[in-house]
């Protein structure tokens, strides 16, 4: 469907069914340069089975309009004002790498609103490797590239696909190339509220961490799982792509704590 | 061109799509020869039926072993997902029947192979669906004949069987500017020697049946969805990847799906409701051939090279048109767009026209008389006296065959045996016009002989090539001399 936001477009899938504030609502929130479609394989489930799901694209990222957010704080409170555009006081909260940041500090700036956190392939921060940083802000394809070959885990640098007959590292690269990158990737590097923000959480956590992630390493989520309290961590093998990469296994993890919230 | 995998093309064609399956750890790609695939309980099923998990449900929409042929080919292409299907022509129909409904506009090459433009005049026609031709050397023209109703620009890289050079990054300029995606058969290329993608095209369609098969053992075709088209910019204009599909709980592909909007389109659509499904037995053939595409086709191209230079300084030769040739209407766009080569097919005039050519066809005791290209073996054909025998000379050059043309699909065996094969048909070729000299005495000899020049530069391509002739030949003959 698409909305406005404080005046601007933006677009949000719903997962096939139209949304209803009276469910129980789950927030999706993508990766740097990425959109609403890393989720096809999670929403759906939801979506069809008494959630009410929501999928956004931020400001800026494919089908929404407006200038891209520059921090990651700034984009906290845009979910929160979608939020509020939708009428909704309470939401899960689902986030994959940057998009993972931006959960952990929208859960930390409006704690009573986090219904819960489920934190996908990240840390308490997501320091970018200077290079990748100034390749992005001159070269954008080459730094999707490089994104993409140190996202994805070995198998799909192998053509693996999920979806049969689907090359989806250039799926990400064909809608990476057309999202802000540079921008979000400044937002990453330049946030380092992660661990102030991880203390703040009192709504019941999950991180679901990848063993083969280059992007955020493995250690990096399990220092974060450490500032939340009570947070469960269940780590897949694959990379950092994890949505995509590993959608049934992701969708297991994200379903066994969600359907045990009280 | 989106890189799909960081490794070159040839390990792609050999490791892209699969690496040994959990179970047994079979090296070759297995085949799965099933028909369908069992749900592992009542709730998972209807999740695939849902297409909230990925999975196999029925060999019509995938199949795990046609799945690694659509990976690898889609890697190879550069794109964001392939569909293959039973043949070429169903590849063609369902490309053009998802983006097309009736009331809808295709400009189309002239120069293409003939079921295509028999499937593109006639039967797509009684569909509701235009197509009008242009010459694909005239740029402008086809971006005249792009009207409001176009939905797509067609063409062949390497045109079938004239052997015209499409320039694809103009073509892809004309149809971004007027947003209609390019459609590019590349079957005579492969993507061993040109990748469409790479140059601005759209969407890319291949018989796998040719040079990818290679072994003349298999039907097959593959779409390959370069997911560089921005189907959302005018929605109105491409409804099916748009607008609320019913079937599919009204979902709209490209918000959906986005760069994969046509191939998850064509899926749920074309494979489904049509039915072209590849067998798991041909794609694996299929996949034998692709696995070594990368070694066979600068052969067929080194091949393909010394026969046209070889025929060129033969005496029984009246023309020979290859794109390898200086003499080829379109020889400076193989250059930048060719470099590794444009391709095996050539064809060249028998002199003596359809007598001669038809002894030229049954000397041959290598090179197979059959109609097909791209096997590893040579094959040739010779219209005149087989899929067009029943007309005159004045009807196939209305069709821009002469009756001396012979088309040669050259294989990867020997030079030295294919040129001595060749030869020997030749040589028979010369034998009948000894006898005809003998009958009709030298005059008339030379009359004929001039009908069938003004026959063989019938079209504006050959006429370039007859023009420049001589000079090739003479070039051509120092490095033939010996051979
Ligand atoms: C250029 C071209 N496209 C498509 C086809 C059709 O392919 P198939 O025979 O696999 O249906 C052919 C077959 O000769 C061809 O030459």
């Amino acid at each position: 469907m698409r909305i406005k936001v404080k005046g601007r477009d933006t677009y949000v899938a719903t997962g096939g069914k139209p949304f209803d504030a009276k469910l129980p609502t789950l927030v999706f929130i993508h990766g740097s340069g990425l959109d609403h479609r890393t989720w096809a394989l999670q929403t759906r489930w939801f979506a069809f089975r008494g959630w009410s799901v929501i999928a956004p694209d931020l400001p800026g990222h494919s089908l929404s309009k407006g200038k891209p957010l520059t921090s990651i704080e700034a984009m906290a409170d845009w979910i929160w004002q979608l939020l509020d555009e939708l009428k909704v006081k309470q939401a899960s909260l689902i986030g994959h790498s940057q998009g993972a940041l931006v959960a952990l500090e929208a859960a930390s700036r409006q704690p009573a609103r986090a219904r819960s956190l489920s934190a996908i392939a990240t840390g308490a921060a997501i320091p970018v490797n200077p290079q990748l940083l100034e390749t992005a802000q001159n070269n954008r394809p080459a730094a999707v590239e490089a994104m993409l070959t140190w996202g994805f885990g070995n198998a799909y640098q192998f053509g693996k696909s999920h979806v049969p007959g689907q090359a989806p590292i250039a799926v990400g690269s064909r809608i990476m190339a057309s999202n802000p990158l540079e921008t979000d990737l400044q937002a990453c590097q330049n946030y380092t509220n992660g661990e102030a923000a991880a203390a703040l959480v009192t709504c019941p956590s999950q991180l679901i961490l990848a063993t083969q992630d280059k992007m955020t390493p493995l250690r990096s989520g399990l220092a974060l799982a450490e500032k939340i309290t009570a947070s469960e961590i269940t780590k897949i093998d694959a990379g950092h792509m994890l949505p995509i990469e590993a959608p049934d296994q992701c969708l297991a993890e994200l379903r066994q704590f969600i359907t045990r919230l009280p | 061109m989106s890189k799909a995998s960081f490794f070159d093309p040839a390990t792609i064609a050999l490791h892209s799509g699969y690496q040994p399956e959990s179970d047994h750890g079979s090296r070759a790609v297995p085949i799965y020869q099933t028909s369908s695939y069992a749900f592992q309980d009542v709730a998972h099923g209807a999740a695939l039926f849902n297409v909230e998990r990925g999975g196999h449900i029925y060999s019509r929409m995938t199949n795990p072993t046609v799945q690694v042929l659509e990976q690898r080919m889609a890697a190879l292409e550069g794109g964001v997902g392939c569909v293959c299907t039973a043949s070429g022509m169903s590849s063609l129909m369902t490309t053009f029947a998802t983006l097309c409904s009736a009331g809808d506009h295709i400009v189309s090459a002239a120069q293409i192979y003939g079921s295509t433009a028999t499937l593109l005049k006639s039967t797509l026609k009684r569909f509701g669906i235009e197509t009008t031709f242009v010459d694909i050397n005239d740029s402008a023209a086809i971006s005249r004949a792009v009207k409001k109703n176009t939905k797509l620009v067609f063409c062949e890289s390497i045109g079938n069987p004239g052997l015209d050079i499409a320039d694809i990054p103009s073509l892809a300029a004309i149809c971004r500017k007027k947003h209609v995606p390019l459609v590019v058969d590349a079957t005579f290329a492969t993507p061993a020697l040109h990748n469409p993608i790479a140059h601005g095209a759209h969407i890319v369609v291949h018989s796998l049946t040719k040079w990818i098969g290679g072994g003349g053992n298999a039907l097959g075709g593959a779409i390959i969805d370069g997911g560089n088209f921005d189907w959302g910019l005018k929605p109105e204009k491409f409804p099916t990847l748009n607008e609320p599909y019913a079937p599919f709980h009204g979902i709209s592909f490209f918000e959906e799906f986005g760069p994969a909007a046509l191939s998850m389109r064509i899926r749920a659509e074309s494979m489904r409701d049509f039915g072209a499904a590849l067998s798991p037995q041909n794609a694996f053939l299929l996949l034998q051939g692709l696995e070594s595409l990368a070694l066979r086709m600068p052969k067929h191209v080194e091949n393909a090279g010394e026969v046209a230079q070889w025929l060129l300084a033969h005496d029984a030769v009246a023309w020979v048109n290859h794109p390898s040739l200086p003499s080829h209407a379109n020889h400076d766009l193989v250059a930048s767009l060719f470099p590794k080569g444009a391709g095996s097919i050539l064809s060249f005039g028998v002199k003596g026209g359809r007598d001669a050519g038809a002894a030229f066809m049954d000397a041959l005791q290598l090179a197979t008389n059959l109609a097909n290209v791209g096997d590893s073996r040579t094959l040739v054909l010779h219209p005149a006296s087989t899929t067009h025998s029943r007309l005159d000379a004045k009807a196939m050059k209305a069709g821009g065959i002469s009756e001396d043309l012979i088309r040669v699909s050259v294989g990867i065996e020997s030079f030295r045996d294919i040129k001595n094969d060749l030869a020997n048909g030749l040589r028979a070729a010369q034998r009948t016009q000894k006898n005809a000299d003998q009958k009709d005495g030298r005059k008339t000899q030379q009359k004929t002989e001039q009908t069938r020049k003004q026959t063989a530069t019938a079209k504006p391509v050959k006429k370039k090539a007859a023009t420049k002739k001589a000079t090739a030949r003479k070039t051509a003959g120092k490095t033939a001399a010996g051979k």
